[in-house]
């Protein structure tokens, strides 16, 4: 029997922060709604499970992250059709830093991505990353620090990187 | 100026709560009915499969015999949840502990609210068109264009239309769940518009709309060799936003040359009102295929949780 009231309870206490992973590891605002609705209504078809399981938010992000993975491949050709065809005129950002790191992130690997948000937005240490992740620890910090690094290439103002690393090493 | 990378994070986690996700019990809702058409579609495929086995077996096979069923079929253990994105996976190792939160999250940070009033907007998004389940997608991006919004109904005109503040339309195509996607022909098309209408003035769309399919129950139009005589009826209609109106055209189905294939040609279109904004979806087939109800009911259901959603 599900429990429409603790699913909904659920869905307000984490959804905010679903959409912040979602947009980290996506890249895209409407991607990002789109995975993270589906991902709830995957939750709720199996709520009645799933209320009792130990960490269903991790649950929920591990089903956003195979959603936005499996999409990111669908979506590569499609975009590179775009790019032939002329993007789309971009719509005015709300905000500057968000943007560039979003386009920075975009051409930085998924398990990166992945990381990074658990790691900048959950405040994950890398040990709680890689049970999440099911990497060894090893593996989680050399992501977090090739991430990193790509994204100081990728953002030129980018500061202390090298600073940043060494709090996971 | 330099940026910490963690200063970058919560701008575009600031970004993100921007964005309204929706009201729990809307997204409940959608996903129960997801689920009944699924299982509908199911039981109409396992059907067909059945129907074909006993043809063929009557066909070409002995005589049929009548087999018992295997006494105590054993029952399927349950499984524990998890989550399956392209099949079944299993679950993830996972701690026990709740996640750390970065300062300023905390676990009362609601991302929804409960069902404010739809605000009038005034410019229309990319993000107020719904996308299609990913059951229905078949690789053809939606194209924006200028297109009729509503199919002709004997020369009726909408007074309505002068009290609109912006409209957009594209074609979407898709394909039904239960058939293969990308490079195989797709089942049907919609033309689906958005408008928005100066305040308190969208319901008159619905009522013209309404009144105009009553007054035109039939109407000839332009076939492949001749004028065919198309038939519309008003549907009963509800549950899709605060209003709408649903009505299916039929007419004598006719094949690439123009010659009658002897089933009804159907169509069905859908007005949703929503607050001050009106969304129609005007399916038209795919090579004589005709609308499948069912379908268009999911359409319409994502189409109205995309407006509102966007409005908020």
């Amino acid at each position: 029997m599900r429990d429409a009231q603790s699913f909904d309870d659920f869905y307000r206490s984490t959804a905010r922060r679903m959409v912040r992973y979602g947009y980290a590891v996506t890249g895209d605002h409407n991607e990002a709604q789109d995975l993270v609705q589906e991902a709830y209504a995957r939750a709720w078809r199996q709520w009645g499970r799933l209320s009792a399981h130990p960490a269903p938010e991790a649950w929920l992000r591990l089903v956003v992250s195979r959603l936005a993975t499996d999409r990111w491949r669908r979506l590569r050709g499609l975009r590179g059709a775009l790019r032939l065809a002329g993007a789309p005129p971009p719509v005015a950002p709300p905000n500057e830093d968000s943007v560039l790191l979003v386009q920075a992130l975009r051409q930085v690997p998924a398990t990166h991505r992945r990381v990074l948000a658990l790691h900048y937005l959950y405040d994950m240490p890398v040990e709680e990353i890689a049970r999440e992740v099911d990497a060894p620890v090893g593996t989680v910090k050399s992501w977090l620090s090739r991430g990193r690094a790509r994204l100081a290439a990728l953002l030129p103002d980018l500061a202390v990187v090298e600073l940043e690393a060494t709090d996971v090493a | 100026m330099s940026r910490e990378l963690s200063e970058m994070y919560q701008s575009l986690a600031a970004d993100a709560d921007a964005r309204d996700l929706g009201v729990p019990d809307l997204l409940r809702q959608q996903a129960d009915r997801r689920a009944r058409l699924r299982a509908a579609g199911s039981t109409v495929a396992v059907a067909l499969v059945v129907v074909g086995v006993v043809i063929g077996t009557q066909v070409v096979g002995p005589p049929p015999v009548t087999v018992p069923s295997p006494a105590g079929t054993p029952t399927p253990p349950p499984v524990s949840p998890s989550p399956s994105v392209t099949g079944g996976s299993p679950s993830p190792p996972v701690s026990p502990t709740t996640p750390g939160r970065s300062p300023g999250t905390t676990a009362t940070s609601p991302g929804v609210t409960g069902s404010p009033q739809p605000r009038t907007p005034t410019s229309i998004p990319d993000r107020a068109f719904f996308r299609l389940a990913a059951a229905n997608q078949i690789g053809i991006a939606p194209e924006f264009r200028d297109l009729d919004v509503l199919p002709g109904l004997c020369g009726a005109t909408f007074p309505s239309e002068a009290a609109i503040v912006q409209r957009r339309a594209r074609n979407v195509v898709y394909k039904l769940p239960q058939n293969p996607g990308e490079g195989y022909v797709p089942d049907g098309t919609y033309t689906h518009s958005i408008t928005i209408y100066r305040a308190g003035r969208a319901d008159d769309l619905l009522d013209e709309l309404r009144q105009a399919v009553r007054d035109c129950p039939q109407q000839e139009r332009s076939g492949g060799s001749a004028p065919v005589l198309g038939r519309q009826r008003l549907l009963a209609d509800s549950g899709y936003g605060d209003e709408s109106v649903l009505f299916e055209m039929r007419s004598p189905g006719q094949d690439i040359n123009g010659d009658p294939t002897g089933v009804q040609d159907v169509r069905l279109i859908r007005a949703i009102r929503v607050g001050d904004v009106v969304t129609i979806l005007w399916e038209q087939g795919w090579e004589n295929t005709s609308s499948q109800r069912a379908q268009v009911d999911a359409d319409s259901a994502r189409a109205a949780a995309a407006v509102k959603v966007w409005l908020g």
